[in-house]
């Protein structure tokens, strides 16, 4: 009797962590990649809700304050896409500050809903001309 | 020959490493040798190591104070200007302060429990357990989290604390009572171990340390929610909980903590549930240091950045110590520890206490699955991905609904095997009241099916509070002829542990409405005013006023002339709130700026009345430029209420520990003699 309980019990919670996983999977998981792997892989993440990090473009960003609407040019120096987003820009977001945005490809355009400027001790953004090392860029965004 | 204050430090941590090791040493041949002379100098020892701890905080402190930035940790986490408070909470603002904190209460606790622990077996093994952790810390402070180090060249000023630290009070709180808590868990812990080493894994170790598990329980309690108010005071978005990873790991010890201090009750009464008490506090334990580990080794992305360190991985380390130690010495006493009696029943008070420990561990399992996923598809697929709230909220509601069910089911369960006609009746009742709730919310308006549900288990749970209180007042009105108020009193009075824990799941319902409401029933709106307009939001008027600067303008143009340096510098918006032609309050949110520091942090404006808050925080700027405010606007139902349920859960926490009235005793002793 008891075993019998342990093996059920045991099943379930099989069945419990497995529906977890597949949970996540489904819903909860929000990819975060910058500019140009979306360009390589447009087809895996077009439509779908993911985090784009990357740098504001200098001298793109305009806001409206009657309408609220924010919008600017994210890069990682590889790609550039424009971003269009409902909301005053948050504290410290200029020109090449590191940003990451949540929301969904329109076409060309980025529809973000949330904005957040990255402002940890280890980012720095590249220096004129510099190259970028698109993974370090990743690793301070992330 | 002068010491400095560096020097000081050091050596005091350098002492407590010491004396740490001596008293595990002595402690453990004082047990194994049943030797009282061992045993007593490792107790006092415990005292030593505490006022060598004292010693190096009250260093640091001083330091702070007397702005002496030749300590690496002052010069990287303080400044002159910083106003006083600001300077002593800068203990803990960055990490090897807090870990110094950690170990000075860790210390404490283990000082108080080498002079106040009763004389048996398990004391010793206890404080050595005890002195094994802290061992860890110190050797961490002595070594990679050194809070010490001194410059050669130090600099004339630093940068001041993170600015969202210096921004509230609550700085000076939330950690002091996390880490009460976490501390006050690690008493139970240590004796759990002592228990599985003398081999007495029954309920004696649980009964000595019920008070510190309960009050462990009540500060960790206490610190989620403080966390919670202050991320809505500061953080500008007018919510209370993301499931960032650093609050996730604060809440899963409390979930594992949750359910042993209910398996607690099961072992006192009926002797069983013991490998689960045994499993559920190292858990507990282990979590602590788990959490610590993932949320200071920049692992996991969160907003709560604390910064990445060689620290978190001797976590990591640690963690997996405590885990196999634990758990080894668990199978190696498994014959003892496995229950003797069955359960008769699963429809009975020990049978819902086992169920509820399945939710809390399923909660915790998801939950902590959640906050570790993006490590596992890294290591895997080199993607970075982060699991949001959707993951989180799915998965627990359900859980958290099974849970409220069970709450209310449980207190009316006898032990051993409920029987049918008195369970059927209550069940009834309390479905009654579900369904009332129901129905009347419905009525009056609520459609959406998740606050439909709680509404209903409130209702349930309500109805099961009054049976339970009606259970026990009215008989005993009946028989004493007296009046059901004065019954009630008596009641309340000499019962402390049960009616307390009533008050505590009262204060649990009134934090799920005020969650269910704020969560449900929230409306956020980004508005842009401008000065001299206004703007409709919920039936109140915006009228956007002017600007402001704090200091005021005249004495940053006076600061400038002379050089002298201002620490906070806010400008913000004055905002009236009307309804109709009546104004209801003037708010001033704000942005500061502190001085040596890029980051902006804003202070919200919060209306806080019983049913609902007006939350008002400025995005955008306010300059000298600017002709209009954007402000974000945030109501929320009902969210005073989980600040009210946590002070009420609080309060019924700390009755239900304290001693009961002298009546009974009295009774009691009639009752033997007789």
């Amino acid at each position: 009797m008891k075993k019998t309980i342990y093996g059920v019990a045991g099943v379930a919670i099989l069945v419990f962590a497995g529906f977890l996983v597949y949970r996540a999977m489904q819903s909860g998981l929000t990819y975060f990649i910058l500019p140009n792997e979306y360009a390589k892989q447009q087809d895996r993440y077009e439509g779908r809700r993911i985090q784009l990090g990357g740098i504001v473009e200098a001298g793109s960003v305009k806001f409206d304050e009657e309408t609220l609407l924010l919008n600017f040019n994210i890069t990682d120096t590889f790609q550039t896409y424009p971003v269009s987003h409902t909301g005053a820009p948050p504290d410290l977001f200029k020109d090449n500050t590191g940003v990451v945005i949540e929301g969904k490809f329109d076409g060309n355009v980025f529809v973000s809903n949330s904005v957040k400027v990255k402002h940890s001790e280890e980012y720095k953004p590249p220096a004129e001309g510099e190259a970028v090392n698109l993974e370090e860029l990743k690793e301070t965004l992330y | 020959m002068t010491l400095s204050l560096g020097q000081l430090g050091q050596a005091s941590i350098f002492m407590a490493l010491a004396l740490s090791l001596y008293a595990i040493v002595a402690g453990v041949l004082g047990a194994v040798r049943r030797d009282a002379r061992l045993q007593t100098s490792a107790r006092f020892t415990a005292i030593a190591v505490f006022l060598a701890t004292t010693t190096a905080i009250a260093v640091l402190e001083v330091a702070l104070l007397l702005d002496d930035f030749s300590l690496k940790y002052v010069a990287e986490t303080s400044s002159l200007g910083a106003p006083t408070w600001v300077k002593v909470v800068t203990l803990w603002a960055s990490l090897n302060g807090s870990i110094l904190l950690w170990t000075w209460l860790l210390s404490g606790y283990t000082a108080v429990l080498a002079l106040s622990a009763p004389n048996n077996v398990m004391r010793p093994w206890a404080l050595v357990v005890m002195q094994c952790v802290q061992l860890f810390f110190i050797g961490t402070l002595a070594t990679i989290a050194n809070p010490f180090t001194v410059l050669s060249n130090p600099p004339l000023d630093g940068p001041g604390p993170n600015a969202l630290l210096q921004n509230h009070w609550m700085m000076a709180v939330h950690p002091l009572l996390m880490y009460l808590g976490f501390v006050g868990l690690t008493v139970p812990f240590a004796f759990a171990m002592a228990a599985l080493i003398t081999r007495r894994p029954g309920t004696e170790w649980m009964t000595q340390t019920r008070t510190w598990t309960m009050t462990g329980w009540g500060f960790l309690t206490a610190a989620i929610i403080a966390g919670g108010w202050w991320s809505y005071e500061v953080l500008g978005w007018g919510g209370y909980w993301a499931w960032d990873p650093v609050e996730n790991v604060s809440f899963l010890p409390w979930l594992t903590a949750t359910a042993f201090i209910h398996g607690v009750q099961v072992q006192e009464r009926r002797r069983m549930l013991k490998s689960w008490n045994v499993m559920l506090i190292v858990l507990t334990f282990a979590l602590t240091i788990l959490g610590t580990f993932l949320i200071r080794s920049g692992v996991l992305s969160s907003v709560h950045a604390f910064g990445a360190g060689p620290t978190g991985i001797v976590f990591l380390g640690f963690f997996i110590i405590v885990v196999l130690v634990s758990f080894g010495l668990l199978a190696w006493r498994w014959d003892q520890v496995r229950d003797q009696a069955e359960l008769d029943d699963l429809v009975s008070r020990e049978g819902s206490f086992l169920v509820g420990n399945i939710l809390f561990l399923a909660m915790t399992f998801a939950v902590l699955l959640g906050t570790v996923f993006p490590l596992i598809v890294e290591a895997f697929t080199n993607d970075k991905v982060t699991v949001g709230s959707p993951f989180f909220n799915q998965v627990s509601l359900p859980i958290w609904i099974l849970i409220f069910i069970l709450m209310g089911i449980g207190p009316l369960l006898p032990w051993r095997k409920a029987e049918t006609q008195t369970l059927t009746k209550n069940l009834l009742w309390m479905a009654g009241g579900a369904f009332v709730f129901a129905v009347l919310s419905f009525i009056f308006g609520m459609r959406k099916i998740y606050p439909l549900i709680t509404v209903a288990v409130v209702g349930w749970n309500l109805v099961s509070l009054g049976l339970l209180i009606a259970g026990a007042v009215i008989p005993r009105a009946k028989i004493t002829r007296k009046s059901i108020a004065s019954v009630f009193k008596q009641y309340a009075f000499e019962n402390k542990r049960r009616f307390g824990s009533m008050v505590v799941h009262f204060g649990v319902i009134v934090i799920a409405l005020g969650i269910m409401a704020s969560s449900a029933y929230r409306v956020d709106r980004q508005i842009n005013i401008p000065y001299g307009k206004s703007a409709e939001f919920q039936g109140y008027t915006l009228k956007a006023i002017d600007k402001f600067t704090d200091p005021p303008m005249e004495e940053l143009a006076a600061a400038q002339q002379t050089g002298r340096a201002i620490n906070r510098i806010s400008v913000g918006a004055i905002i009236e709130l009307w309804q109709g032609d009546k104004l209801v309050k003037v708010k001033r949110p704000r942005l500061n700026r502190f001085a040596g520091q890029q980051m902006t942090v804003s202070t919200p404006a919060v209306l806080y009345l019983p049913f609902y808050d007006i939350y008002l925080n400025i995005v955008g700027e306010v300059t000298p430029e600017t002709t209009s405010v954007t402000i974000r606007a945030v109501q929320s139902p009902l969210v005073t209420w989980i600040w009210v349920g946590a002070a009420v859960i609080i309060v019924g926490t700390a009755y239900a520990l304290s001693p009961n009235g002298r009546r009974v005793r009295e009774s009691k002793e009639t009752r033997v003699g007789a």
